[in-house]
């Protein structure tokens, strides 16, 4: 009987584990997405030094889309940064894809919103595409698996406290 | 010191009237958890914002052609909320007028060779032609229409529920007129 009982309590808590019950609840305008594997993401950074998705797995990656004439990419990029100082260094990798803007621009735009922020470039917006973001500014969760576990509609106040606990608890699952 | 008070009572009135004529808000629509503005921008803002992202004279001077009716909707409600511009409808007095799509300037786009990166940046820069808005989200883009001089209105239908069998929300936008620019002094 006892076999039995395991088998049976690991059943329950397995399909939990995900998002289990002590988790905090969603964040405004984060959704569930379907775990399909992440496309590829291979870009060189504003500094030329090229970064490649399919090397991250292990960890969390926050993946995020912006441009600098986007009005809610302007209004959210602040909050990420702080959100980026808030949480424990390496908790979570943050990759913030430019799309289809020059350097000049992103500099330009950087300067003033969010000194500390380090683009990777989609020069030609051929990356963005292939994600599929249902608008800019778009924000991604892929998990330690390389699968889109979590999507952000819209732009999102990151460095609020609902936001903060999401991310912690994920990281720490 | 009298006579002055008529000139200062004008100007400050003058300010007061060019204050609120800058800053009156765009018409807007909230019903049944949708909320809806639009914004007609002049063919110069237009060119300024393309021109300011690289865009060659040839794409721009298309544009400057066209009506852009910059439209933000939000759900604000608990139920899906379905943004399908096949149901939005521009109406005029002589007719309907379609708005030009994402296909028709793929082809003028063909025609003049612009850059990839100018057709992404100007692809989300317009309104998705379809999209399921859930609870909280907001969308916002151009719609560009045939530059028409008339008076119009618009007239969205959102469908809503996962399986768009949860009602219609309709949002109706009258007298709106294509921007001009200023004529130059």
């Amino acid at each position: 009987m006892k076999p039995r009982l395991l088998l049976l309590l690991c059943c329950l808590v397995l399909p939990g584990s995900a998002w289990s019950a002590d988790a905090p609840p969603l964040p405004p305008g984060v959704m569930k997405a379907d775990g399909t594997p992440a496309p590829a993401l291979r870009l060189n950074s504003i500094d030329g030094k090229p970064y490649d998705l399919s090397g991250s797995r292990g960890h969390w990656v926050f993946v995020h889309f912006w441009a600098s004439w986007c009005g809610p990419c302007k209004r959210e990029m602040p909050t990420i940064q702080r959100m980026i100082t808030r949480l424990q260094p390496g908790q979570i990798e943050f990759v913030m894809v430019n799309t289809a803007e020059t350097e000049d621009q992103v500099f330009t735009f950087l300067a003033a919103v969010a000194p500390d922020v380090t683009p990777l470039m989609d020069t030609q917006g051929l990356v963005t595409e292939q994600w599929q973001p249902r608008g800019l500014p778009a924000s991604f969760l892929v998990d330690p698996q390389g699968r889109i576990r979590y999507q952000a509609l819209g732009g999102r106040e990151w460095d609020t406290a609902p936001y903060l606990d999401f991310l912690r608890h994920i990281e720490a699952e | 010191m009298l006579h002055r008070l008529p000139l200062l009572l004008a100007g400050l009135l003058w300010v007061g009237t060019a204050l609120t004529r800058a800053e009156s808000p765009p018409p807007s629509v909230e019903s049944d958890g949708l909320y809806m503005f639009v914004r007609l921008n002049t063919p110069d803002q237009m060119a300024a914002f393309y021109e300011a992202r690289g865009f060659p004279r040839s794409a721009v001077d298309r544009l400057r052609q066209t009506c852009f009716v910059m439209a933000h909707v939000e759900n604000r409600g608990g139920k899906v909320i379905w943004l399908e511009l096949k149901n939005w409808h521009f109406l005029t007095t002589q007719g309907e007028v379609r708005h030009l799509d994402l296909s028709y300037w793929k082809h003028i786009w063909d025609e003049i060779g612009l850059p990839q990166a100018n057709r992404s940046t100007f692809g989300w820069t317009q309104l998705p032609g379809e999209r399921d808005l859930q609870p909280g989200e907001p969308v916002g883009g151009n719609v560009i229409l045939p530059a028409t001089d008339g008076p119009f209105t618009l007239q969205a239908d959102f469908l809503t529920g996962e399986d768009r069998r949860a009602g219609m929300i309709r949002a109706r936008f009258e007298n709106l007129r294509c921007a001009k620019d200023k004529p130059a002094p």
